[in-house]
């Protein structure tokens, strides 16, 4: 019985130590990105944010729900360290501005 | 004796009334000083000169939206705040200068060190160079001579050197930038001249968004999308504001008039 006991604490151990290095290899295909793509917040970030490529063709409605999915992200981002948080603060400030910006002006036609 | 008394006034007068208008007069740049920023928000506190950033190296190789979108660098000079440790986290100039970078076959040198003992002070001095004789890599002389000419700023023609082939900047860092679908270009226009005899400026968004996408202008440099929406003078321009956020200090400068007053006179 010990036996097995000592084995399965053996086993977990061993997976702990390894999953570390698995973490490491898969999240860190290229040096630059490493810091950038830990996160799922990043996703989102990314599918909002890659919207501002063409902004105009947007509709209010789409550019309303934008800006609502940048102030929940803002909320995610308010918790991370501080050099990430200046970073993807202004990086998403820039993108909800810019959906505003238009949404304003669309309304405004 | 009145006459001579009379012109010492007149001459007094338009002293004082010249010097009103124009202030001090700004050194204008050489061609390798143009768009030089130095960034002194924690250097000199620190112990180390501030840094000397050169736009003529880097916009060789980055588009504007890379560093000032993607990166996150703001569009005034100091206003990022960067610290070395943001830097040795990999952000900001340690996004690239994190010497495992490679730019074509060559390793990118690594900005902030937590180690700052003599071997890593020659290091350091690449970057926080202000006042100090540090030689770089890459000649500006040599750069000049292979890129089209232009008149003023850095004496290189950047609009034609990016749509001849001379230089590719990068728009895409893996990890960093985010995948976009290609850019949709808005139409160009044209903005009148207040100036009679002025030709009117044909505005390319083209020539803009290749380099900067939508975000970097809009809404934070100009405030309005419907065309007319932003009123701006020459004055505020030079003034650094509109488009002087740009020409002026990176782009080629305002005094170049006639890169911006395109549109045939009738």
């Amino acid at each position: 019985m010990n036996k097995i006991k000592i084995s399965v604490a053996v086993l977990i151990a061993a997976v702990t130590l390894t999953l570390p290095f698995s973490a490491v290899y898969h999240g860190a295909p290229d040096i630059v990105g490493s810091v950038y793509s830990q996160d799922n917040w990043k996703t989102e970030f990314e599918i909002v944010c890659a919207k501002t490529q063409d902004p105009m063709t947007l509709s209010p409605d789409e550019l309303r729900m934008l800006i609502s999915r940048c102030d929940q992200l803002r909320t995610l981002i308010d918790k991370l360290d501080e050099t990430q948080r200046k970073v993807y603060l202004r990086r998403l400030q820039m993108c909800k501005d810019l959906f505003s910006f238009v949404l304003e002006s669309k309304e405004n036609k | 004796m009145k006459k001579a008394f009379f012109l010492l006034i007149v001459l007094l007068v338009w002293d004082g009334v010249a010097f009103s208008q124009t202030g001090t007069k700004k050194k204008r740049p050489l061609p390798y000083e143009y768009g030089r920023v130095i960034m002194n928000n924690y250097s000199e506190k620190a112990g180390l000169a501030p840094v000397v950033f050169e736009h003529w190296l880097h916009r060789t190789k980055f588009t504007c939206r890379l560093c000032h979108v993607d990166i996150a660098f703001a569009m005034k000079a100091g206003t990022t705040n960067i610290k070395a440790s943001d830097n040795m986290n990999n952000y900001y100039c340690g996004t690239c200068h994190n010497d495992k970078m490679l730019y074509g076959q060559k390793r990118v040198f690594g900005s902030c060190s937590a180690k700052t003992d003599s071997s890593n002070i020659r290091r350091c001095e690449r970057c926080h160079s202000y006042g100090k004789n540090i030689k770089m890599e890459e000649s500006f002389v040599q750069l000049v001579e292979q890129l089209p000419k232009e008149r003023f700023g850095n004496g290189i023609n950047w609009e034609k050197a990016e749509s001849n082939g001379s230089i590719k900047p990068m728009d895409f860092l893996e990890g960093v930038s985010i995948k976009r679908q290609h850019l949709a270009v808005q139409k160009d226009f044209s903005i009148s001249s207040k100036v009679v005899g002025m030709p009117d400026i044909i505005f390319s968004h083209k020539s803009h968004t290749a380099w900067n996408g939508c975000e970097l202008c809009h809404p934070e440099i100009f405030i309005g999308v419907k065309k007319g929406a932003t009123k701006y003078s020459m004055v505020e321009i030079f003034d650094g504001k509109y488009c002087g956020v740009c020409h002026g200090t990176v782009a080629f400068p305002m005094i170049d008039c006639q890169r911006c007053h395109t549109k045939s006179i009738q």
